[in-house]
Order: C-alpha cells, then structure tokens, then sequence
C-alpha cells in the first residue's frame, strides 16, 4: 500500500488544474458561461449539442464570415411567398442612410463573425453583441415570455433554463428581419431555441440555434456557432455610421 | 443588378457588417491590386472607407472606394482612425463590386514602401 501512496498523491496533484478549472467556471450551481467570446467557425460541431436539433430541420452552413449567394437557402424550403420575396429582393434597397444601420435580428446576428460578451447572474443572462452594440438578456427566474400584444424587439424576448450543464434559451417577440442576409426574411412569429454549453476545458461557448416560422418555412432552420474565450478583452463599441451608405450612391 | 444576381458563388470573405459580400463583390480569383493616393479615410461602422486616387499614367486618374472591414474588428488588427493619412500613396488588394463600378472590399493594405498597414491582413476572416 506504502508504494501506491506517491502514485496516489501524484494523480491527485495531476488532477488539481483541471479541478481548479471546473470549481472556476461554476457559477450558482451552473457553468459560468461569462466572459468574451470570440466567434470562430473553424470549431467542429458537438455532437451533444447537434443530437438535440429536431427533426426536418436544415442545419446552415453559413456561420461567421462565410454568406449563402443570392438563391442558396442552406436547405431551408421556403414558402411560396417567402421565395417570391426573396426572389425580388433588391440589395440597394438596403443601403440607405435610412436602413443601413437597423440591426437585424438574433437570429442573424449571432453567427456573425463579431465576439460577444456574456455576464452571468443567477436570474438573468446578460449578452452583449458587438454587432450593432446589441443587448441581449436571459430571464433565468422562470418568468413566462411578455404578453402577446408586447412590442416584438431585434432581441426579441428570451428566457432560460438549465439542462444539466446546457443552457437552453427560448425566443419569441422578434421584430421581421432576415435569416441568411440574402433576402430571405423571417416574420414576427419566429420561435428560436438555443443551446449553450462550455467545452470541458472551459475555454469554448458551443452553441446551436434552431428558429422555425411556419408563415416562411416548411422546415425549421439550424446553426452551429462557437465561441473561443479570450482573456482580458471586451468588446468594441459599434457606433453605426448611416452616411456609410451614401458612398453606394 | 443582373450582374449582381447573376452566378454567384457560395465564398468566404471578410467579416460583414450589414450587406453581404457574397451579393455585392467578387471571387477570390477576381482580386485586383491598385496603387492611390489616399483623399479620404472614414473609420466608423459598419464599414470603413478609404477614396484613393489611381494615376491615369497617361490616362484620366481613376477614383476608387474602398470599403473595409468593420472598424470594431480592425482595431484588433492594429489599426484605428488616424492609421491612413490623407496624401498618402497606398497598395490595396481587394474584391471589386459585381456591377462594375470603381468600388471594392479592401482585402490587405501596405504603404507605398511595401509595410503592412495592420498587423492582419484587413479582409482576412
């Protein structure tokens, strides 16, 4: 027994970061997911988190700097409407000093390649988007979503929960705005889901986004989007400048 | 706008603020070098703007735009308002726009003497 004691001691010393990492990253009796979070579409999607997507759904291949062309939908099967739409969607319409700077809504905005920052506490999430200077926040209280006749919002309305060491995050109450940035548009009766978990080493935000809009879609939509955490940064102000759009005159 | 529809290809490009790159610019195979004098630099969201002039070289000088990447991921990249000076001879690379108009997406930047301008190349994703 006398010569497994170093052995023992040797696994337990081994052992000691990765505790100190997990005792770090709680939070409440949940995973702290707090921190900034720099996009990076070069992460493998999780198989945990890709097993949960429901069934009939399309799952994007469009996250961070990468764009569907005019046409492409990713797998999605729009409504007859929804394609007419889009068919005769007009990018410089888009680009007026009126519109340049609306946001679009989570939905596209989450996969784009700009970091986010998260402040977890116990009853709500906070995340914030570089992306247009976004604010978005997580009811985790078990409140009900607001009323129908509540404004609907480009961050819509979001409450959570955990499911063991996955958040789970469910939206509605979002303003129209577009899904692939290519004319296709969702309406306000979006319904979004999102799951959140960290990696074991605590160092990755690994998500999924499914959104399904029966007035748009026949099948419900998908992403996979990660986040590598970056120590001591936060992020940058957006500050949109609407006289961008003149130089498309 | 029917060049802008027409073939498009599914590509990566630098990070997107409102408009898609995929729309509006071309391919990588279709990047063009050019060599200007810079007239105006605008750092500010969602794209920065550099106005170059090209010497005509015997031709009338060509006017050129050049939109960057967001300002808000270039800072990370070294650069900041006062980066490019008006006056100044620069190198670009970069995507032109689809309709054939002097406008591009600025892929990477130098000074006239060949020196990075950032320490990522502006496009990069």
């Amino acid at each position: 027994m006398s010569a497994l004691r170093p052995f023992a001691l040797a696994c337990a010393l081994a052992a000691l970061p990765a505790l100190a990492i997990a005792a770090s990253a709680m939070k409440d009796g949940h995973p702290d997911l707090s921190g900034y979070w720099d996009l990076d579409a070069r992460i493998p999607r999780d198989a945990a988190l890709m097993k949960k997507i429901a069934p009939d759904t399309a799952v994007l291949d469009d996250t961070g700097p990468v764009e569907f062309p005019r046409g492409e939908y990713g797998g999605l099967k729009l409504k007859p409407a929804a394609k007419a739409a889009a068919e005769a969607w007009n990018p410089k319409d888009d680009l007026t000093v009126a519109k340049v700077c609306q946001p679009p809504s989570i939905i596209y905005a989450m996969q784009g390649p700009f970091p986010i920052q998260v402040d977890q506490g116990r009853d709500i999430i906070v995340i914030r988007l570089q992306y247009y200077d976004m604010v978005r926040i997580v009811f985790t209280d078990g409140r009900k979503h607001l009323p129908a006749s509540a404004p609907h919002t480009k961050v819509g309305d979001s409450i959570g929960h955990w499911e063991g060491d996955t958040l789970v995050v469910d939206t509605d109450h979002l303003e129209p705005s577009t899904i692939t940035n290519n004319g296709l548009g969702h309406t306000e009766n979006v319904h979004v889901i999102e799951r959140f978990r960290l990696s074991p080493d605590g160092r990755t935000l690994l998500s999924t986004q499914e959104f399904e809009d029966p007035q748009t879609l026949d099948n419900r939509g998908a992403r996979f989007i990660a986040w590598k955490k970056q120590d001591g940064q936060y992020i940058e102000p957006y500050d949109c400048d609407p006289s961008f759009a003149l130089n498309y005159k | 706008m029917a060049a802008l529809a027409a073939g498009l290809a599914l590509m990566a490009g630098g990070a997107e603020a409102h408009h898609s790159f995929a729309v509006f610019f071309s391919s990588d195979q279709d990047v063009i070098p050019l060599t200007g004098v810079v007239k105006e630099f605008h750092f500010t969201n969602p794209h920065g703007i550099i106005k170059i002039v090209v010497p005509g070289n015997g031709k009338p000088d060509q006017d050129w735009t050049l939109e960057t990447n967001s300002p808000s991921i270039l800072v990370r990249r070294g650069w900041n308002k006062d980066i490019i000076k008006v006056g100044e001879v620069i190198k670009i690379q970069g995507w032109p726009a689809r309709d054939g108009s002097n406008y591009m997406r600025l892929r990477d930047a130098a000074r006239a003497d060949g020196t990075p301008i950032g320490t990522r190349p502006a496009g990069a994703p």
